[in-house]
């Protein structure tokens, strides 16, 4: 197998990977507004600690070119929100609010692994053990990620199975990302800061505007807030344990 | 200077900004509830990334340890909320004269003041800068903690130098815990991964159970996401390209 090759067969496992976070959703599938709440606690919490991450992550890469992407990637979540606010759209046969959330979660996600799929293809530029390192620590971290599309996507109705491939459709990016990357490594290494900075502005925006306020409407403050601070420092133990 | 007269410096500074919460009261200028969400938004973007960057740098290979600190942490801050019936508390009533909720936000405000202190201390015990950093941002916190306390005491008819004498004592167990949590760890550095994860879990959760849904409630969503995702970037940001 050539290099590129070995880069695509790495991004399409990590991409697969995603799916599995939807496999808990087999088990369980109450859908009151609570069980939404704290499956967005949940998210969020998730979501918050992958964001930590991505911005250490830029920052080691180049501080200023983060703050670009993450200013960016907060005003493009602002945005998106505002105009997909204003509009009738339907996702999978639902209308509104729910509907608006699925998809603002699938786009961010989705946008989000074009990063991952940098950080997969810059790596094999790097040598064998970067790019296993890479690799694993991005297969196990979008398992979390599926399962916080799920969370979002099961309660809106959505089967397992379709929950499943919406997870791995937001990872499709990182294959297709992965091998331009490697073939490019010079000339897309200094755009990754922007993509980490953007992803993790995407993401937190989302965070805080949205899943967060929310589940505290819809559920027990004290038990939403458990739910996201463990699930937070659950996502930073795992990221310092690879 | 010694690490603990540090320690003691820093970890008094944060307990003595609650004067500054005492300002607006005297000089007479009107409280809005706004300005309380955006600085309780700044303290939890900066807790988050203090929480962060000490977990990133205070753990090292002990990240079970950290783990379950961090859990203990968490269910600390969880229990003293549950157990003096604060669990449901805004600290935002502007106009609020009943006793009832005079104590109870001296309760909270001692409260926190309590881990804060533990993570103060375990922070200087990672290094000064992230001491001081952890300091700082239970500084930002006190100042909206003493201005809701100044508005009930005010409104009660106390004078302003025993509101401030009182919002500022509510803080000094956080002196006396970063004191003590600083001098354990230090002689005794097994201990210390347990008192990074204890503070990272207290601040999160703290974060997340107070100062989030206050400030929603102040303030609206998208201000203050924008003012947490600044304060918060910044702080990891900082540590990232600092250490």
């Amino acid at each position: 197998m050539s290099g590129w090759e070995t880069a695509l067969v790495a991004a399409s496992i990590t991409a697969v990977a995603t799916g599995l976070g939807a496999l808990p959703f087999l088990v369980v599938k109450t859908v009151t507004t609570r069980t939404v709440a704290y499956a967005k606690a949940v998210a969020a919490g998730l979501m918050m600690g992958a964001s930590f991450g991505l911005v250490a992550e830029g920052a080691a890469a180049g501080a200023a070119q983060t703050v670009s992407g993450g200013v960016a990637g907060v005003v493009f979540m602002l945005l998106t929100q505002r105009w997909l606010a204003h509009r009738e759209v339907a996702f999978g046969g639902i209308t509104g609010a729910s509907a608006r959330q699925m998809i603002a979660m699938v786009v961010v996600m989705t946008v989000h692994s074009f990063a991952e799929g940098v950080a997969v293809g810059v790596s094999f530029g790097g040598g064998a053990t970067l790019a296993t390192a890479i690799t694993v620590a991005i297969a196990v971290h979008n398992v979390p990620e599926g399962l916080a599309i799920s969370a979002v996507l099961r309660p809106g109705g959505q089967s397992v199975w379709r929950c499943a491939l919406w997870s791995i459709f937001s990872s499709v990016p990182q294959p297709l990302m992965a091998v331009p990357a490697f073939v490019f490594v010079e000339r897309v290494r200094p755009a990754l800061p922007y993509g980490l900075g953007f992803a993790a502005g995407a993401m937190l925006a989302m965070v805080l505007v949205e899943l967060l306020p929310e589940a505290f409407e819809d559920a027990r403050r004290a038990t939403v807030a458990v739910a996201a601070s463990l699930s937070l420092v659950a996502m930073v133990a795992f990221q310092g344990m690879l | 200077m010694h690490p603990t007269l540090a320690v003691l410096t820093w970890s008094s500074l944060a307990a003595l900004a609650a004067v500054l919460g005492v300002l607006p009261a005297a000089l007479d200028v009107r409280l809005r509830l706004a300005w309380l969400g955006w600085s309780n938004a700044l303290a939890a973007g900066l807790m988050l990334g203090a929480a962060y960057a000490l977990m990133a740098a205070g753990l090292g290979d002990h990240v079970v340890a950290g783990g379950a600190g961090a859990l203990g942490g968490v269910l600390f801050v969880h229990a003293t909320h549950a157990l003096t019936g604060t669990a449901d508390l805004d600290l935002n009533r502007l106009d609020a004269t009943d006793p009832a909720y005079g104590y109870q936000v001296i309760l909270v405000d001692t409260l926190h003041a309590a881990h804060e202190g533990v993570a103060i201390g375990a922070a200087m015990a990672v290094s000064l800068p992230f001491g001081i950093l952890v300091a700082m941002a239970f500084a930002v916190h006190n100042i909206p903690e003493a201005a809701i306390l100044t508005s009930v005491l005010r409104a009660r008819g106390m004078s302003l130098v025993k509101t401030a004498l009182l919002a500022v004592a509510t803080n000094v167990n956080q002196v006396l815990l970063a004191v003590a949590t600083f001098a354990v760890t230090a002689a005794a550095p097994a201990a210390l991964p347990w008192a990074v994860g204890f503070a990272v879990g207290a601040l999160v959760h703290l974060v997340m159970v107070e100062l989030m849904p206050e400030s929603y409630r102040e303030a609206g969503t998208v201000s203050i996401a924008l003012v947490t995702v600044a304060a918060m970037g910044s702080v990891v940001l900082l540590v990232g390209g600092a250490w």
